[in-house]
């Protein structure tokens, strides 16, 4: 992932056109092709040139990664009082300079529009507006592309190093205070979310304020259990859902059932015919990414079930879905699933922006305590074992992957610390929101079930160092010398997590032997 | 068709002669448009753009829609500057006499054909 950072001055036509250049230099050199490259330089010199046209300065920021180009542009302007009038070609507000140089005649959003592959424009009368656009850089998503779902800021980033050692797959980097991913080996997991003391590393996100979820009145608000239990002990669960009434949307759902009805599945699963044991429910897409990734022989072992998120996805055909996810995986779990039937889901607000939406009234008549305290009343499934946090569920998989957990009919595993009411997105304490969400009852959620699995399950080759079987060998021997030519210090000075991962960078060229501080320093001289 | 025959039969004025390799590009297609935009959405990739328009966004829209070249029809003349940013970006630049009409007229008499086409 590399980055593009941009200001961007109103009215300064000359220099319009720098920051798409500069995108094109990254796109270049990392390969894509060149439709790609053409129409992401249409799409941002647009943006750029509707900031330049309408706005009193503005900033474009481009992240880059193997897959996708992913742009932002954010002005302080007028605002877009009508977006879907903007949207319209030949409808414009350009001043007559913009017009006599040949722009201004109303094409820019429907332009940016067509040569992109997702678009969002979010924007306030008075304050601003915020395009953000997708270009794909390789035409189908294919077995061993992975989508991504984490954000990495470089303006945020303080250079500390966390999330280097907190990666669970060594995928991250930080070269002088750029964060980067290797999408290859990034599970989508939240390590190094919970790392990150400067929140440098987030979840994408696609929508800037709840209230700008296109046509909220048409569309179903999905929300994960530890968020409405996340707001303390003042506002419980039922008064949370009655704040969330109010915003506008058509209803309410909640993930729990599902989680539920998978984990009855799973159980279910274990009689079955040719099930494997223990039987893992595939509950966190974050671990299904981490087995397909590492423990690529486990896969018998997954349950042949959606994850709650997509099976919730799949059950509401024909709905529109605003999904508030708690972590990457379930994000990228949720946009795998486009064009497999099911719910369109058309936005995935961050819970930060459910906070902010809902807090202010929440604030309000805090000592009338409202949730309701009758206890949920439904047992937990015996023989179901719930592992979370990503270094207890590395270790209850590699037992799996050795034989040593036969008696268990069904793990459960969580990446996250407390399960997904442990994700550092939602910011309670996941004892506390656990302990409020057991005894509020159920809440908003309706009836849930199993859905089977639409697309199969697939060993990742992330950790192949070369398609060729030759070359990988080769590689592998390189490797091997190059490890051992390093200080084995794992000190993280470099950018990269381990001297191993060093070596494996230079060896794939992502690298320079350069980088690291210990290496062809002079000899200290003995006396 | 080669850039350098287009340059002899229609005797076009090069402004970016530096470009030295440019005369051997081969041009199939063609846009025209003095809407920088409508340049944008619609002309084809490694086309040959006939414009009015002289300012610097017109190399900006050149470079970024990939572009070979850019004839600026009826005796318009780019100011210095401008034409140093194409040689930057390898945008050839050409100055006609003719209208923007005649410019097509000609162009398409030798084969250099639209998106249609």
């Amino acid at each position: 992932m590399d980055f593009v950072s941009y200001a961007i001055e109103g009215n300064d036509f000359k220099a319009a056109g720098a920051a798409s250049r500069a995108i094109k230099e990254h796109l270049k050199r990392i390969g894509a092709d060149a439709d790609a490259i053409r129409r992401t330089m249409i799409a941002a010199y647009e943006a750029e040139m509707n900031v330049v046209i309408h706005a009193d300065r503005g900033r474009l920021e481009a992240s880059l990664s193997d897959r996708a180009v992913n742009v932002n542009v954010i002005d302080e302007g007028p605002g877009i009082p009508d977006i879907r009038r903007a949207m319209k070609e030949g409808f414009s507000t350009a001043t007559s300079e913009a017009r006599a140089l040949g722009f201004g005649a109303g094409m820019g959003l429907p332009n940016i529009q067509r040569n992109s592959d997702r678009l969002r424009v979010s924007s306030r009368v008075g304050e601003g507006t915020r395009i953000s656009f997708t270009v794909m850089l390789k035409p189908a998503a294919t077995a061993d592309e992975q989508l991504i779902s984490l954000y990495a800021s470089a303006e945020r980033c303080i250079d500390c190093h966390r999330c280097l050692s907190a990666c669970p797959t060594g995928a991250m980097r930080v070269l002088n205070g750029q964060p980067s991913v290797l999408e290859h080996l990034c599970i989508d997991c939240t390590c190094c979310i919970a790392a990150c003391a400067p929140h440098a590393l987030t979840l994408e996100d696609d929508v800037d304020a709840l209230e700008h979820v296109e046509r909220p009145s048409e569309a179903v608000l999905a929300l994960p259990p530890g968020l409405l239990a996340g707001f303390g002990e003042h506002a419980g669960v039922a008064r949370v859902l009655d704040e969330l009434g109010h915003l506008g949307f058509a209803s309410l759902a909640g993930v729990r059932p599902y989680e539920e009805a998978l984990r009855a599945a799973a159980l279910e699963h274990v009689g079955g015919v040719g099930a494997m044991h223990p039987v893992i429910s595939p509950v966190c897409p974050a671990v299904m990414q981490l087995v397909e990734l590492r423990f690529p022989s486990l896969l018998p072992h997954v349950a042949p079930f959606e994850s709650p998120w997509e099976a919730l996805q799949a059950d509401a055909d024909g709905q529109r879905l605003a999904c508030v996810v708690s972590c990457p995986s379930q994000r990228s779990a949720l946009l795998a699933a486009a064009g497999l039937g099911g719910a369109e889901v058309v936005d995935l607000p961050t819970p930060g922006l459910v906070r902010r939406a809902v807090l202010p009234a929440l604030a309000v008549g805090r000592d009338q305590a409202a949730s309701g305290t009758e206890d949920s009343g439904e047992p937990r499934a015996d023989g179901v074992l719930h592992v979370s946090g990503v270094t207890h569920v590395l270790a209850v998989l590699e037992q799996i992957e050795n034989g040593l957990l036969t008696s268990v009919p069904v793990v459960e595993p969580y990446i996250c610390d407390g399960g997904c009411f442990g994700s550092p997105l939602l910011e309670e304490d996941p004892a506390v929101a656990l302990y409020h969400s057991a005894h509020a009852g159920a809440g908003a959620d309706g009836a849930g079930r199993a859905v089977p699995r639409r697309r199969p399950r697939t060993a990742r080759p992330g950790i192949r160092l070369d398609a060729d079987m030759a070359a990988a060998i080769q590689k592998l021997s390189q490797l091997d010398e190059l490890t051992r030519s390093l200080p084995g210090k794992d000190c993280g000075a470099c950018g990269a997590p381990t001297c191993a991962a060093l070596a494996e960078d230079i060896v794939m060229g992502r690298a320079e032997r350069s980088l690291c501080p210990y290496v062809e320093q002079p000899e200290v001289a003995t006396s | 068709m080669k850039l350098a025959d287009i340059i002899q039969t229609l005797s076009l004025e090069e402004l970016t002669p530096q470009l030295a390799d440019a005369a051997d590009t081969e041009v199939t297609q063609g846009y025209a448009s003095d809407l920088l935009s409508d340049v944008l959405a619609h002309a084809p990739s490694g086309g040959l753009l006939v414009t009015l328009q002289v300012h610097l966004n017109v190399i900006a829209v050149a470079s970024h829609a990939d572009l070979c070249g850019v004839i600026f029809a009826s005796h318009r003349r780019p100011e210095d500057e401008v034409i140093a940013k194409a040689a930057e970006e390898g945008v050839a630049l050409f100055v006609s006499g003719d209208d923007t009409f005649d410019v097509v007229g000609r162009l398409y008499q030798l084969g250099v054909k639209g998106t249609a086409a």
